[in-house]
């Protein structure tokens, strides 16, 4: 069997991971938040999203987190009037992304402290193992 | 030398097995804070890890079986108030597991402090 506290700090990176990758993610449907089709009354950028999953790691015999799919939002596009678009139809109405920028901030926000939430459990993981290796020290 | 210094080295490396099993614990909790249908988990306390300690047969002839070994590190559910439970089924509280953390931490530097000192009284007689 693997040292626990190693599993542990094995666990805590796939919460880095999947948290960055959630960033990621959210980095991309703002830098997105206006990106309209390039034809007229073509689809703009649709949001994406991520979902996590448990999964049990046979080599460390632990439940770490995976990316389970990053899946396209299918809500619908938001419509506005903008005649001189490129992307505007004969009415002259535009389809804008289905991006809410209030949420994906929110949705930040919550990946953040996760992922800080992670780096504390790797940082004190290996402070216990440094504990343990000093005990050598003096003797 | 009497054995109850050496029973501390024992209890003391037990106690520290218990703590990083918890950690593990503590860690997977963390790491699927945000994974829906997700049951957060502890082990069991570690006054029951001492209770439940087996006494061991001398196994005197390899057709004897051993008796299998309790497990420190075995998960269970934590029972969470349903009002905490997320929509998506998450029952993950992360201050509560910070709060574990900060324990865990506490508690094993303190095991390894007090191992450290025993060690020197062991070394002071010896040298």
């Amino acid at each position: 069997m693997q040292d626990s506290l190693q599993t542990a700090l094995r666990i805590a990176a796939s919460g880095l991971q999947a948290q960055s990758t959630r960033l990621r993610i959210v980095s991309q449907n703002i830098a997105n938040a206006q990106s309209t089709g390039s034809m007229p009354g073509a689809d703009p950028y649709s949001r994406q999203t991520v979902s996590f999953e448990s999964e049990m790691d046979r080599t460390l015999g632990a439940n770490v987190v995976n990316v389970k799919s990053i899946g396209v939002d299918s809500s619908p596009f938001k419509l506005e009037h903008d005649p001189g678009n490129p992307a505007a139809d004969e009415g002259g109405m535009v389809k804008m992304p289905n991006v809410d920028v209030l949420t994906e901030l929110a949705d930040m926000r919550e990946a953040n402290r996760s992922y800080e939430a992670n780096l504390q459990v790797a940082k004190q993981s290996a402070d216990m193992l440094n504990t343990t290796i000093s005990l050598m020290k003096d003797a | 030398m009497q054995l109850s210094s050496v029973y501390l080295f024992e209890v003391g490396s037990q106690k520290a097995q218990w703590l990083s099993a918890r950690q593990t614990a503590i860690a997977a909790n963390v790491a699927n804070a945000n994974t829906p249908g997700y049951h957060a988990v502890d082990i069991q306390p570690f006054s029951a890890v001492l209770d439940s300690s087996p006494i061991e047969l001398a196994t005197t002839n390899p057709a004897h079986l051993s008796l299998p070994q309790s497990e420190t590190g075995a998960l269970r559910e934590v029972e969470v108030d349903p009002a905490e439970q997320t929509l998506s089924g998450n029952t993950v509280n992360i201050e509560q597991q910070m709060i574990n953390l900060g324990d865990v931490n506490r508690d094993y530097t303190m095991g390894s402090n007090i191992r450290r000192a025993f060690h020197q009284l062991l070394l002071s007689a010896l040298k």
